[in-house]
């Protein structure tokens, strides 16, 4: 059977499979966003407390994804949590960084001007530190959600969803008549997944992006 | 280029992992084999916990990482000058945006792949896909590296009478080293991490300890394996930025 028509045959298989993917990856940069912003505003302002956070998710981020998922398995079990869990831990790295470098290269004198105005801390961070690093922000969950995609291939070892699941499968039966095929199909959907994936990012970043910045 | 500010936070990061990530890894491991070898292990554990099967998979492991950084080393930073040279400019945004692409396949993907199209076992069918993957840092890294160099140096290289090859010995390369070795290190550890997928096409490494835990329902076995595999990493990682610190330009440390 050729790959389009192993396509053809299976293309539902191949659309949930895809569509769980993608989900999984958004929704844990979504989560791995609220996480990493919380705590770059957290650590920001000290540089002591920002060093040891850049350090601790870079460090994180060496971590095997393979080891990782193994280590989760005996304590979350398998399928969706240590998915999640997994995902969430690597996405937060670029983050992380990446708002710590947002909130600190806001303009002094801007955040002055600010305060001298009569806005509280509060007010200072959400309407202006908080808008003049989103675009850091955002190209932080760009690079975590490009990262994902393939990380979350792997998690189909661990009874995870989405297209690592085609892959495993496609291992499982070597030498059958559709072991490449499925190889394939799981290796080239994540490849597109992760480039209309990475078109989206600029969309948002686009209509999300504060106009006097853009 | 990011403010000072920022620059100083990650430079501080990178200080604070020099000196206390050996420290953990050798901590960690230390822990987690004196339990695993205190504790009472049965047959099946036995077989996989014992200092030879460890010290062999720990080896080919290490095996795959060198080979693959060595592989990648030669065919990365030769390529990465080439595309660089005036005459192959044309190519540089085609070969770069081949290569962002070709980042986006899994690693997974591509090792099971490869063994399914060669259906070859063992080390090269492992090697040679992780090599692939792991280029793609070096060659992006080595080819911005020359970009950045000031051309008004290259110019000034050329002026006093050095040849093109001398100017990018002697100038362009020594001021591209830090980019070439923030690339390798990141190679490294992207090499150690496909390795512990090795097991899925015969490759050995640490995986296979991994793998045995979890379907054996070995719980020890599988921690001591994945300990390993994140030791391994950490110590990798913490080797290149070594090699960072030791092997760039003097003038520009």
């Amino acid at each position: 059977m050729s790959f389009w028509e192993f396509l053809a045959s299976r293309w539902e298989q191949v659309l949930v499979d895809s569509y769980l993917h993608a989900s999984a990856v958004l929704q844990c940069t979504v989560i791995a966003a609220v996480i990493g912003i919380f705590v770059g505003i957290g650590v920001y302002r000290s540089p002591g407390g920002s060093a040891v956070a850049t350090a601790l998710a870079s460090a994180v981020l060496t971590i095997p994804s393979f080891a990782l998922l193994g280590l989760l398995i005996p304590v979350l079990g398998l399928g969706v949590a240590p998915t999640v869990t997994a995902l969430v831990l690597y996405a937060l790295l670029p983050i992380v960084r990446n708002t710590i470098v947002g909130l600190s290269t806001v303009d002094k004198s801007v955040t002055d001007a600010a305060r001298g105005i009569g806005m509280s801390r509060t007010g200072v961070l959400t309407r202006i530190e908080l808008r003049l690093a989103w675009p850091s922000i955002l190209a932080g969950m760009r690079v975590s959600t490009q990262m994902l995609m393939g990380i979350a291939a792997i998690a189909a070892y661990a009874k995870g969803p989405g297209l690592g699941n085609l892959i495993f499968s496609g291992l499982q039966r070597v030498g059958g008549a559709n072991a490449v095929n499925m190889a394939v199909a799981g290796t080239l959907g994540v490849i597109v997944l992760a480039l209309v994936v990475d078109g989206l990012w600029v969309l948002v970043g686009r209509l999300t992006t504060p106009r006097g910045i853009r | 280029m990011t403010t000072p500010t920022a620059e100083r936070g990650s430079r501080r990061a990178e200080r604070i992992r020099l000196y206390a990530q050996p420290l953990i890894v050798f901590g960690i491991v230390a822990i987690v084999l004196a339990w695993a070898f205190g504790s009472d292990l049965d047959a099946i554990e036995q077989r996989s916990i014992n200092a030879s099967t460890i010290l062999t998979l720990t080896w080919q492991h290490v095996e795959i990482t060198a080979v693959v950084t060595a592989l990648v080393l030669v065919v990365a930073v030769p390529l990465g000058v080439v595309l660089t040279r005036r005459w192959a400019k044309p190519l540089a945004p085609l070969v770069l945006g081949l290569a962002n692409i070709g980042q986006a396949a899994p690693a997974v993907g591509l090792l099971v792949l490869f063994f399914l199209a060669t259906g070859w076992t063992g080390f090269w069918v492992v090697v040679l896909p992780t090599a692939l993957y792991a280029l793609l840092p070096v060659l992006r890294n080595t080819m911005v590296g020359l970009q950045q160099v000031d051309p008004a140096l290259v110019e000034a290289g050329r002026g006093i009478g050095m040849s093109g090859f001398s100017v990018l010995r002697r100038i362009e390369f020594p001021l591209a080293v830090p980019f070439v070795l923030a690339g390798l290190r990141t190679a490294l550890v992207l090499a150690v991490g496909v390795a512990t997928l090795a097991m899925l096409v015969d490759g050995g490494g640490l995986g296979v300890m991994i793998d045995t835990g979890y379907k054996l329902r070995r719980t020890s076995v599988l921690v001591v394996g994945a300990v390993l595999a994140v030791a391994l990493a950490l110590l990798v990682d913490w080797l290149g930025a070594l090699a960072e610190q030791l092997l760039g330009p003097k003038g520009l440390r």
